[in-house]
Formats: structure tokens, sequence, C-alpha cells
């Protein structure tokens, strides 16, 4: 018994060796990777942000938001109105916040949906978002699209790197806390998880709001990377259902599934975007409906087999080595 | 003062009256039975009790405070805590995991932290005789020990009052025995206990008092043996 948990503990201690790793490799790259793989890092870094903040609720939740383009659309805003007027910095800490803000208020309205209403609703606040935006762009400041001082690649880079770092090191506390535990059985049985004294509303709509920030900061970002944006990018839909297609392609039944579902699915794109462009979105969409028929754990789950089984097989190999040696 | 007190207490869905003006009362260490035909409103009464809905009329005290409008956690925090008709296990969790949420979250005397509160759980564990399906999932459970379980989550909760909805429907004799037992034990320690069932040998065994419900009203009440004998519950069971 005591063994288990001591186990339990090494696991943990050996996933955020894992994490520090993957931080300090992150930083460093700009010094050994080149231009072109830096821009190509900042892609999978927003994305795997906005997918690893999505899996944090929705993942133990099991409710679906498709709100992720609002909050990021909200973050990316903040940037062209408030770009050139202060640091960057604090540009990124105001579009997080601004989408803290913003995912309370949905929060307070929806959290008490469930299922697909939850689903419909945070997929139209997104679309009444964005055609509010339009709105009051096209009939009060006059322009659709606006333009955006841009910051260099390795600023863009490195905070996205900050961001992306503190979204895991979220996600890995909060995956080995209480709040965590509780998330999961709200998930799996809300009454009975108010009835063990869990404020469920409270701890919902807080850990909502919370991965929110880092969708908004993430929007902040990208906008001056971007250096144009208008409501129809900012607040794309595309936004919203990447994130759960990342996640469910990686798995979430652990911390590095959505990240590796991230990695694998950009880089596919990118890949058929350059070699097949007529026909990317066409195998693009055909290799997403194939892994939700055959791969329902996700590439974790694909990927923790093909370990075990080399494990066993390296294990048979040395045993056959031993034999031959003793023969 | 009384444990639990509710005054006109009354819950209608639509049309259908499922609690009629019910009065009820369960005395602090008392073992209470609530029997009735199906239907008869006793899992709704449960529900209106613990917070899952909240009545049209009346009021439902507990140790004195008015708990007819509070959320379902506000009243566990307080020290009522229930089972489930349908266990409401979290199923994909172990056996300790699903204690120790509910000791984390349930218990207001004493905060745990979330790493510390393993010798509370197994020592929890070990009162009910689970300790050796500590770590199984709950899939892994016979029904009996779900049940069990679900006792053990409640009493996690440092509960001074327990419902327990049907806790020994479809269990063997020898499951049945060790579950009344299990319930005697609970008064022991100075738990109230308000119980739901359908077996008879249980009620009548286990219970100091019985109140039977019918269409949403209180029909009868008394000492089980006194309520065995009334005309009216023996016309409901066996009819006419």
């Amino acid at each position: 018994m005591l063994i288990s948990t001591l186990r339990a503990e090494k696991k943990e201690r050996r996933a955020l060796i894992y994490i520090v790793v993957t931080i300090v490799l992150l930083a460093s790259a700009p010094s050994f990777i080149s231009e072109s793989l830096v821009i190509t890092m900042i892609t999978v870094l927003m994305y795997a942000t906005l997918t690893l903040s999505w899996t944090m609720f929705s993942g133990p939740t099991r409710l679906v938001s498709l709100a992720t383009a609002v909050l990021f659309g909200v973050g990316v805003y903040v940037s062209a109105v408030l770009r050139g007027s202060m640091p960057i910095e604090l540009i990124v800490l105001i579009g997080g916040a601004l989408a803290f803000i913003l995912a309370l208020a949905i929060g307070v309205l929806t959290l008490r949906l469930k299922g697909v209403y939850f689903i419909l609703f945070t997929f139209g606040v997104t679309a009444l978002v964005g055609n509010a935006t339009l709105w009051w762009e096209t009939h009060v400041t006059g322009t659709v699209g606006r333009h955006i001082e841009g910051a260099s690649n390795s600023v863009v880079y490195l905070l996205m790197v900050i961001i992306f770092s503190l979204a895991l090191l979220a996600a890995f506390i909060l995956r080995n806390s209480a709040a965590g535990m509780a998330l999961r059985g709200i998930g799996e049985n809300q009454t009975a998880a108010e009835h063990i004294g869990i404020h469920v509303t409270r701890l919902k709509v807080l850990i909502f709001a919370g991965t929110a920030i880092f969708m908004g900061a993430t929007g902040a970002v990208m906008a001056t990377r971007w250096r144009y944006v208008d409501p129809s990018l900012a607040f794309d839909p595309l936004i919203s259902f990447l994130p759960v297609v990342m996640a469910i392609f990686g798995g979430i039944s652990r911390l590095y599934g959505p990240i590796l579902g991230t990695i694998v699915l950009i880089v596919l794109r990118e890949f058929l975007i350059t070699e097949y462009p007529y026909v990317y979105l066409l195998i693009f969409g055909v290799t997403l409906i194939g892994v939700v028929l055959w791969l329902p754990g996700g590439l974790v789950e694909q990927a923790e087999k093909l370990i075990f089984r080399l494990k066993i097989e390296w294990i048979k190999l040395k045993m056959r080595w031993k034999r031959w040696r003793t023969a | 003062m009384m444990m639990l007190e509710g005054t006109g207490v009354t819950m209608n869905f639509g049309g259908l009256v499922a609690v009629d003006h019910a009065d009820f009362k369960v005395g602090q260490g008392e073992i209470v039975g609530l029997i009735g035909p199906n239907g008869a409103g006793k899992t709704t009464l449960f529900n209106l009790i613990s917070g899952a809905q909240t009545p049209q009329e009346g009021t439902i005290r507990f140790k004195g405070e008015d708990i007819t409008d509070l959320r379902p956690d506000q009243i566990c925090r307080m020290g009522l805590a229930r089972t489930f008709q349908t266990s409401k296990i979290f199923s994909e969790m172990t056996a300790f995991e699903n204690v120790r949420l509910a000791l984390i979250y349930g218990n207001p005397h004493r905060s745990f932290k979330f790493k510390e509160a393993e010798r509370e759980v197994n020592q929890l564990m070990a009162q009910a005789g689970m300790l050796s399906d500590r770590n199984k999932a709950v899939k892994e459970l016979s029904l009996a020990s779900q049940r069990r379980l679900e006792i053990v989550r409640a009493l996690a909760t440092d509960a001074e009052l327990l419902l327990l909805d049907e806790v020994m429907a479809g269990l063997t004799p020898s499951e049945l025995t060790q579950s009344m037992e299990l319930v005697m034990r609970l008064r022991d320690r100075g738990i109230t206990v308000f119980m739901i069932e359908h077996v008879m040998q249980a009620i009548m065994e286990v219970c100091d008092r019985i109140i039977v419900f019918h269409f949403g009203q209180k029909i009868a009440e008394g000492p089980p043996d006194e309520v065995a004998g009334d005309p009216r519950v023996k016309a409901i069971y066996l009819g006419e």
C-alpha cells in the first residue's frame, strides 16, 4: 500500500522533470533551430496552448466548450486596440484579464446548462461577439480590419513559450490537485459531486475563467505576429473546433496527449498545404474521421500500447541473450 | 431539538403531487425507516431534504436551522449526507479516490490537504471493512461493496444525519446481515439514520420508528410492530 503511494509520487516527480526539460528546451530552441522552424513552432505553441487550456476544463468536466475562439479573439482585439500605447507584456496581461472576465460572464450564464445546450451556447457567444465586433468596426470605426504593429519572431516566440509553459504547469498542478479531482467528479456525476460538498457552479466557473486567461493572452501575442486582423480572423470558429479535434486526436487521458495531438496535426497540416495544396483539406478531413473512428483513446493510447509492447520485446530479448550465454 | 424536522413539505411535478404537505421528524440518534409503495414520493422527499430539489411549500429544518432553500453542498457541509437509489459512485475513480474527495470537500470541521488525507481515508475504509477494496476501480466492486462505498463516502463528510436510499435492495442474505450491522454501528457512533427501504426484514429489525408514505402523504407512523399491524398499511401492501 505504501509502495503504491510512493510510486504515485515518483510518477509525479518524473512528470515534473519532463515538464521542466520541455520548457528549457523550448526556451533555448531559437539558438539552434532555423528561423522557419521558429515560425512553425509559434503556430504549434499557439494551438498547443489553446488545446491544453481547453482540455483543462473540458476534459474532466466533459462539457465541450466552443468558446475558445471568442476568448482568443478578445485577446487579439485588445492587442489591436492597445498596441503601440504600452509595452507588449502589459497588453498580453490585459488580454488574459479581459478573457478571464468574459469567461466568468459566460460561465455564470451557461454552466447550469448541460450537454449539447452548453456546446451550442458557447458557439453562439462566439458568433455573437464576432458579429458585434464586425458591426462596431464597420459602423463606428469605419474599417473592417486593423493593422497592428508587428513584433519580431523571436519576441513572439518567447512570449508564446512563456504562456505555454505557464499553461503546462497549471494543467499539471490542476491534474494533481483536489480541484482537478473534483472536476472529474463533476464530469462523472454532478449530483453526486454536489452531495459530497463540492460547490459545483463556483468551481466550474473559476476553472473555466482561469483557463481563459491563457487563451486571451495567446490571442494578444498572435495579433502581433499576424499584423492584420479583422473579426472573421480573430473570431474564426475553426479556432474553437481545432483544439477539440487536437485534444481528442492526442488523447485527453494524459497531460501530454493534447500537446502530442497538436504537434502531429499542425505538422501534418503544414506538410499537406505545401505538398498537396488543392486536396489538403480533403486529406486532413479524412485523417480526422479515421482518428475518431479507429483511435478513440487518441494517440496517447496507441503510444502507450507501443511502449508496453517494446518493453516486453526488450525483456524477451534480454532473456534470450542470457539463455544463449549460458548455453 | 430535533435532528430533522419537516412541516407542510410539498412538491408538485406538473399536475402530479409527489409530496403532499408532509410533516416528519427524526430525533437525534434515531434510526427511522421510510416505507411505502413505488411512486409514493419517498425518493422525492429525500431529494427535497438533501437540496437536490427545492420544495414549493413548507420548511425543512436540520439541527434547528432552516435548510429549505440551501444548495446540496451547503447542506452536506452542515452534516447531512445521503446515498442514492441508483448508486452515484464516481465509477472511473478508485474506491480510495471516491472517499478522499468527500473527505476533502464535505468535511467542514477539519481541512485536509490532498496528499495528507490518506490516513483518514484508510481509517474510514477499515471501519467499514473495505480496506481490501481500497485501490480497486469501482467497476470491479460487487454491488454490495458499491453500496457500502457510497455509505463510507457519505460518512467521510463527517455526517451527523445520513439518508440511505435503498442501500439493501438486491443483496444476498449474508450481505444483508452485514449491511444491517453497519447501520446499527452507525447509530452506536452517534449518527442518526433516516432510511428508505423495501427489505422488510431490515426495516423491522433495525428501525426504532417507521414512517409510511402513500401518494405523497404520511399515512402512518410509529414503532415497527405497531405500524406492521396498522390496517391502512396492511391495505396498501396486501390489498383491501
